[in-house]
C-alpha cells in the first residue's frame, strides 16, 4: 500500500509525454530519447509489480479492485506501449517512404543531367583551359561564347548546362550561368560597398567645381569655374516645358 | 560609328620659333583622356620595381632603377577591379579583385599566366607570407584562405576561422606564425598553425565626431614586436598589442577615412595615406634624446594629392603614394638619401610612359587611344599668317570624324593609323582589329577587315610602313608579324621568330621611310634591326643598362635613333652597323646636366624630311630640336634658351647657340609631331581638365574662402 503511492506519483510523467503528440521531427527525436529512458524506469518498477502479484495471490477475495487495479494498471501499459510502437512504426514508414522518393528525385535529377562521361570532359575541360595562357584563339572564341551564354540566359534553358562541343578541340568552355549570376551579383554588391563607403552619405565629399573654385576664389584674377554650365538645373522646369510642348503641339 | 561634326575644343594654329624655323603649330586640347586612378601599388625590394594596379585593371610595372620608367603594363579587363597587388618570391607578381579570381602575372611575355578562382566572393586583400612559400586571401564572405605557392602556379591549402563580415585587409606577423585581420568595426588575430582567431579587437566606430557608419579597417600591419598597427574610416591610426587584445594607443589624424598603410623592412617607419589626400610619415623616435625607449610618432604630412590616397608603399629610401587623383608620387626621404642629388627629388608620374597618340601625316588624322574606345579627328585649318607668338583664327575647325568602341570588356593595348589615313588597326588582349576606312567628300566610312589569320591575336605594338603597304605586328610571344596590304584585303609576307631561348616581347617598333629596315626593341635586351627586302635579321644593337622609351629611323641616312630611360640618345647607322660619329662625341662629351635632369622619359621621335641634321623629339614637359651641325652644349652653357635671339647681335647668337633647341610652351604635352615642313601638332592635356573628371574629393574648409 505504501509502495503504491510512488508508483502512482511515477505514472503522470510517462502519460505526460504520449498525450503531447510530436509534430516535428526534432520533438519525434526527443521522444525517441524519453522512451529510450523509459525501460530503465520500467525495469526497476517490475520488481515492486511482481511482489504486488504475490500479495494478490495470497490475499484473493480480499482486495479484488486492488488486484484489478494493478492488472489494468499493466495493461494500461501495455496499451499504451503498443499504441507507441505503433506511432513508432507509422513514423518509421513515413520517414522510409520519404527517404524513398528523395531516393528517386535524385535519380530523376541525374537522369535529367548529361551522361557522367561528359561532366567528366566537361570538368577536364575547364581546368586545361584555365591553365592555358590567356592571349590564345581560345580566349577568343570564350569571350564569344560568353556572349553566346548571355545571349541565351533568357530563354528557359538556360538552366541546363549549355555544351556545345567537349573533348578534344577545346574550343569552348562551358559555364554554369548559375554560378556567373551569382558572382556578378556579388561584384555588384562589393562595388555598391565601395561606393557607399567612400562616396555614400556622410563621407563629407565636396564636388569638383566647388574644389576647383576655392583655388579660383584666391586668386587675384577669378576665372571661371571649371564646370561652367550646371546641366541639373532646372530640370524639373524643362521636363513640364517639354510636356506641355508636346501635349499643345502633337505630331 | 558615328560621324560628328561636334568638338569640345578647338585646334589652335599658332606660331612657333624655335630659333630652327617658323613652324605653324597645331595645339590639340581635345583629346580628352583621363587615366584612371591608383588603387594599390607594391614595392618589390629585390628588383626595385613597383606594380601599380589601376581601378579599370591595368597593372603597370615601373622600373624605379631605370628613372622611374614604366617598362611594362598589363592592359585591364571591365570585370576584372584589382582591389589587392603583391609579389612574392621577389619575381612573382599576383593580383586579388572583385570578381573573385587570384591572377599571376608573366612578366617576361607579358600576359595573364593563370587566373584562379578562389571561391570566395569578391577578393579584398592579399599577403604573402614573409617567406614567400604561402599567400593569403581575405574575401568578401569573410573567409581568410591560405594558398600554397608551387613553382608554376598556387594551391589552396585550407580556411582559416571564418569571420562575419569581409576581410579588407590582411597582414602577417614576420615571423610567419599570426596574421591580422582588419574587417569591419574589428581586427582578428590569427594563428596561422590552428587557423583559428586568437584576439577579436573591436575598433571604436567613432572617436571624435558623431558618425554612426559602421568603422572600416583599411589598412592593418603586423610588427615584430607584436604591434598591429591598424587604419580605419573614422579617420584613426591604432596600435593595439596582439598578445593582449588591447589599444595601445590612438592617433586621430583625419576628418576623413585613412585608407592604406605600408611600413619599412626596418619596421622604424611607416606611411599612410588618407581621403584628404593627405600622406602622414610616422616614426619610431626616442622618446627623450638618449633613453633607449622609442616611441612612434607622426613626423611628416604631405600633401602632394588632391583626393583619396588608396595605395602606399615604403621603400627604404622613398614614400610612394597613389590614388583617386591618378597621381603615382615617390617622395625620397631626406635622411635615408646618401647623395643629395637629383635623385632625391620628387617625382610625380601622371601620364603612361607610352603614346597614345597616332597621326595620318597626308590627311591631318589624328587617332586618340582610349581604354575601351578610339577617336578619330580632322585637324582644323587656317588661312591668316601671323608674326610668332600668334594665335591664328580657324577657317575651318576641327571635325570629330570617328568613334570607335570596342566589343568586349578587355582595354586597347595599342592602336596606329596608317600615314595615309585610310588604315586603322587596334589590338586588345584576345582579338586584333583592322579596319579600312573610304573619304567620299565630307563622309567617311568604316569597313572591317575580316578573317584575320590566328596568329594575330593579340599584339603590343602595331606600326604601319610609310607607304601604307606594310603592317607590322609585334605579337606578345615575341615574334614579329609582316602583312602587306592590298585593297581591302591582307597577306601575311612573313614572321620573324623570336630568337631561342628568349620570351621577351618586344614592345617599340620603327621602321624606316625607304620601307626597308624595321627596328624593334623589347624591354631590357638591344635593340634588333631587320632587313625587311630580305627578310632578316640584319644586326642588333649592342644592349643597354636602361630600356628604350623611344625608336626612329631617320629618312635618307638610315640613322637609328633610340632613347633610353636615363635620358640618353644615341644614334647607329643601320647600313655601318655602328654608332655614328655625332653619337660618339656626344657620348664622349656628355649631356648636359640638366637634360639628364629631366623626369619624364622621351616618347616620340621624328625627322624633319627637309634637314637631315635634325631629330625632333619630345617628352611629357618639353619639346626639342636637335642639330647635329651645331656645338654641343656644356654644363656651363645655358640649356633652355626660352626667346629666340632675335634682338641680339649674330655673334652672341653664335656663341650661345648650341644644338639642343627646347621648347617648354606646350605642357603636358602627350604627342608632338611633324605634320609638313612648316606645320607642327601638339597635344597637349591640362591637368585641370583631368581634375574637373574625376570622382568628388573631401571637403575641407579653406581660410577665407
Amino acid at each position: 500500500m505504501v509502495q503504491l503511492r510512488p508508483r502512482a506519483s511515477r505514472v503522470p510523467p510517462s502519460a505526460m509525454v504520449d498525450e503531447g503528440q510530436p509534430a516535428s521531427e526534432e520533438e519525434e527525436e526527443a521522444e525517441h530519447g524519453l522512451l529510450l529512458g523509459q525501460p530503465s524506469s520500467g525495469a526497476a518498477a517490475e520488481p515492486l509489480e511482481e511482489d504486488d502479484e504475490e500479495g494478490d495471490d495470497e490475499f484473493d477475495d480480499e482486495a479484488p479492485e486492488e488486484l484489478t487495479f494493478a492488472s489494468a494498471q499493466a495493461e494500461a501499459r501495455e496499451e499504451e506501449r503498443r499504441v507507441r510502437e505503433s506511432v513508432r512504426r507509422d513514423k518509421t514508414l513515413l520517414k522510409e517512404k520519404r527517404k524513398r522518393r528523395e531516393e528517386l528525385f535524385i535519380e530523376q535529377k541525374k537522369r535529367k543531367l548529361l551522361p557522367d562521361n561528359i561532366l567528366e570532359k566537361l570538368t577536364a575541360a575547364g581546368q586545361t583551359n584555365i591553365k592555358k595562357s590567356s592571349g590564345k584563339l581560345k580566349e577568343a572564341n570564350l569571350q564569344k561564347e560568353n556572349e553566346d551564354c548571355d545571349k541565351g540566359s533568357d530563354s528557359k534553358k538556360a538552366k541546363v548546362q549549355k555544351v556545345q562541343s567537349v573533348g578534344q578541340n577545346k574550343s569552348y568552355l562551358a559555364l554554369r550561368l548559375k554560378d556567373q549570376d551569382l558572382r556578378d551579383s556579388r561584384q555588384q554588391a562589393a562595388k555598391a560597398f565601395i561606393q557607399n563607403s567612400l562616396y555614400g552619405p556622410g563621407t563629407n565629399r565636396t564636388t569638383v567645381n566647388k574644389f576647383l573654385s576655392l583655388e579660383n576664389k584666391r586668386l587675384p584674377v577669378k576665372k571661371a569655374a571649371a564646370q561652367f554650365l550646371n546641366n541639373a538645373w532646372g530640370t524639373q522646369k524643362k521636363q513640364n516645358a517639354k510636356r506641355y510642348k508636346r501635349d499643345l503641339f502633337p505630331s | 560609328m558615328r560621324l560628328c561634326s561636334v568638338f569640345c575644343h578647338s585646334s589652335f594654329p599658332e606660331y612657333f620659333s624655335s630659333g630652327m624655323g617658323e613652324f605653324k603649330v597645331h595645339r590639340v586640347r581635345f583629346f580628352n583622356y583621363v587615366p584612371s586612378g591608383i588603387r594599390c601599388v607594391a614595392y618589390n625590394n629585390q628588383s626595385n620595381r613597383l606594380a601599380v594596379s589601376r581601378t579599370d585593371g591595368t597593372v603597370e610595372i615601373y622600373n624605379l632603377s631605370a628613372n622611374y620608367f614604366q617598362e611594362k603594363f598589363f592592359p585591364g579587363h571591365e570585370s576584372r577591379a584589382t582591389e589587392a597587388l603583391c609579389w612574392a618570391k621577389g619575381q612573382r607578381l599576383f593580383s586579388g579583385g572583385l570578381n573573385g579570381e587570384i591572377i599571376e602575372y608573366d612578366l617576361q611575355a607579358l600576359n595573364i599566366k593563370y587566373a584562379m578562382d578562389a571561391f570566395g566572393g569578391p577578393i579584398w586583400s592579399m599577403a604573402v607570407s614573409p617567406c614567400g612559400s604561402q599567400l593569403l586571401v581575405g574575401c568578401e564572405d569573410g573567409s581568410v584562405k591560405l594558398f600554397q605557392i608551387t613553382p608554376d602556379k598556387i594551391q589552396f591549402e585550407r580556411n582559416f576561422d571564418r569571420q562575419k563580415s569581409r576581410i579588407l585587409s590582411l597582414s602577417w606577423h614576420p615571423s610567419g606564425t599570426h596574421i591580422a585581420a582588419g574587417s569591419i568595426d574589428y581586427i582578428s588575430v590569427f594563428d596561422v598553425k590552428s587557423g583559428s582567431a586568437v584576439h577579436k579587437m573591436l575598433v571604436d566606430r567613432q572617436y571624435m565626431g558623431v558618425s554612426k557608419r559602421k568603422c572600416i579597417i583599411w589598412g592593418v600591419a603586423f610588427l615584430s614586436d607584436g604591434t598591429v598597427i591598424s587604419v580605419d574610416s573614422a579617420g584613426k591610426v591604432q596600435f593595439w598589442d596582439s598578445a593582449t587584445g588591447t589599444l595601445v594607443k590612438n592617433h586621430l589624424i583625419a576628418n576623413a577615412d585613412v585608407q592604406s598603410i605600408a611600413v619599412s623592412d626596418q619596421e622604424d617607419s611607416f606611411v599612410v595615406g588618407t581621403a584628404e589626400g593627405t600622406v602622414f610619415h610616422f616614426q619610431l623616435v626616442s622618446v627623450t634624446s638618449n633613453s633607449s625607449e622609442k616611441q612612434w610618432v607622426r613626423t611628416k604630412p604631405f600633401q602632394h594629392h588632391t583626393h583619396d590616397v588608396r595605395a602606399v608603399a615604403h621603400s627604404p629610401t622613398a614614400l610612394i603614394s597613389g590614388g583617386t587623383d591618378t597621381h603615382l608620387v615617390i617622395r625620397p626621404l631626406m635622411e635615408k638619401v646618401e647623395v643629395k642629388n637629383y635623385d632625391a627629388a620628387l617625382r610625380k608620374i601622371t601620364f603612361p610612359h607610352r603614346r597614345l597618340i597616332s597621326c595620318s601625316k597626308k590627311r591631318h588624322l589624328l587617332l586618340f587611344q582610349f581604354a575601351h574606345h578610339l577617336e578619330l579627328w580632322r585637324l582644323g585649318s587656317t588661312v591668316a599668317t601671323g608674326k610668332n607668338g600668334d594665335t591664328l583664327p580657324l577657317s575651318k575647325d576641327a571635325d570629330h570624324l570617328l568613334h570607335l568602341k570596342t566589343k568586349g570588356p578587355e582595354n586597347i593595348i595599342c592602336s596606329c593609323i596608317s600615314p595615309c589615313g585610310s588604315w586603322i588597326a587596334y589590338s586588345t588582349t584576345s582579338r586584333f582589329f583592322l579596319y579600312r576606312l573610304n573619304y567620299e567628300h565630307d563622309n567617311i566610312s568604316l569597313q572591317r577587315v575580316s578573317k584575320m589569320p590566328a596568329f594575330l591575336r593579340s599584339a603590343l605594338q602595331i606600326l604601319f610602313s610609310e607607304d601604307s603597304t606594310k603592317l607590322f605586328v609585334a605579337s606578345n610571344q615575341g615574334s614579329l608579324h609582316i602583312i602587306r596590304l592590298l585593297e581591302g584585303s591582307f597577306k601575311h609576307l612573313h614572321t620573324f621568330q623570336p630568337q631561342s631561348g628568349t620570351v621577351e616581347s618586344m614592345c617599340l617598333l620603327a621602321v624606316s621611310p625607304d620601307g626597308n629596315w624595321l627596328a624593334a626593341s623589347g624591354t631590357s635586351a638591344g635593340v634588333h634591326v631587320y632587313n625587311i627586302k630580305h627578310l632578316k635579321l640584319h644586326c642588333t644593337v649592342p644592349a643597354y643598362n636602361f630600356p628604350v622609351t623611344a625608336l626612329a629611323i631617320a629618312p635618307s641616312t638610315n640613322n637609328l635613333v633610340i632613347a633610353h630611360s636615363d635620358q640618353q640618345v644615341f644614334e647607329y647607322s643601320i647600313p655601318d652597323k655602328q654608332y655614328t660619329e655625332w653619337s660618339r662625341t656626344i657620348q664622349k662629351q656628355g649631356f648636359h646636366y640638366l637634360w639628364l635632369q629631366r623626369d619624364t622619359p622621351i616618347t616620340h621621335i621624328s625627322f624633319h624630311p627637309k634637314r637631315p641634321m635634325h631629330i625632333l623629339l619630345h617628352d611629357a614637359y618639353m619639346f626639342c630640336i636637335i642639330d647635329k651641325s651645331l656645338p654641343l652644349p656644356n654644363d656651363k652653357t645655358l640649356l633652355y634658351n626660352p626667346l629666340p635671339p632675335t634682338n641680339e647681335s649674330d655673334v652672341i647668337r653664335r656663341r650661345t647657340a648650341h644644338a639642343f633647341k627646347i621648347s617648354k610652351i606646350y605642357k603636358p604635352l602627350l604627342f608632338m609631331d611633324l605634320l609638313d615642313e612648316r606645320t607642327l601638332v601638339a597635344v597637349e592635356r591640362p591637368l585641370d581638365d583631368i581634375i574637373a573628371q574625376l570622382p568628388p574629393p573631401i571637403k575641407k574648409k579653406k581660410f577665407g574662402t
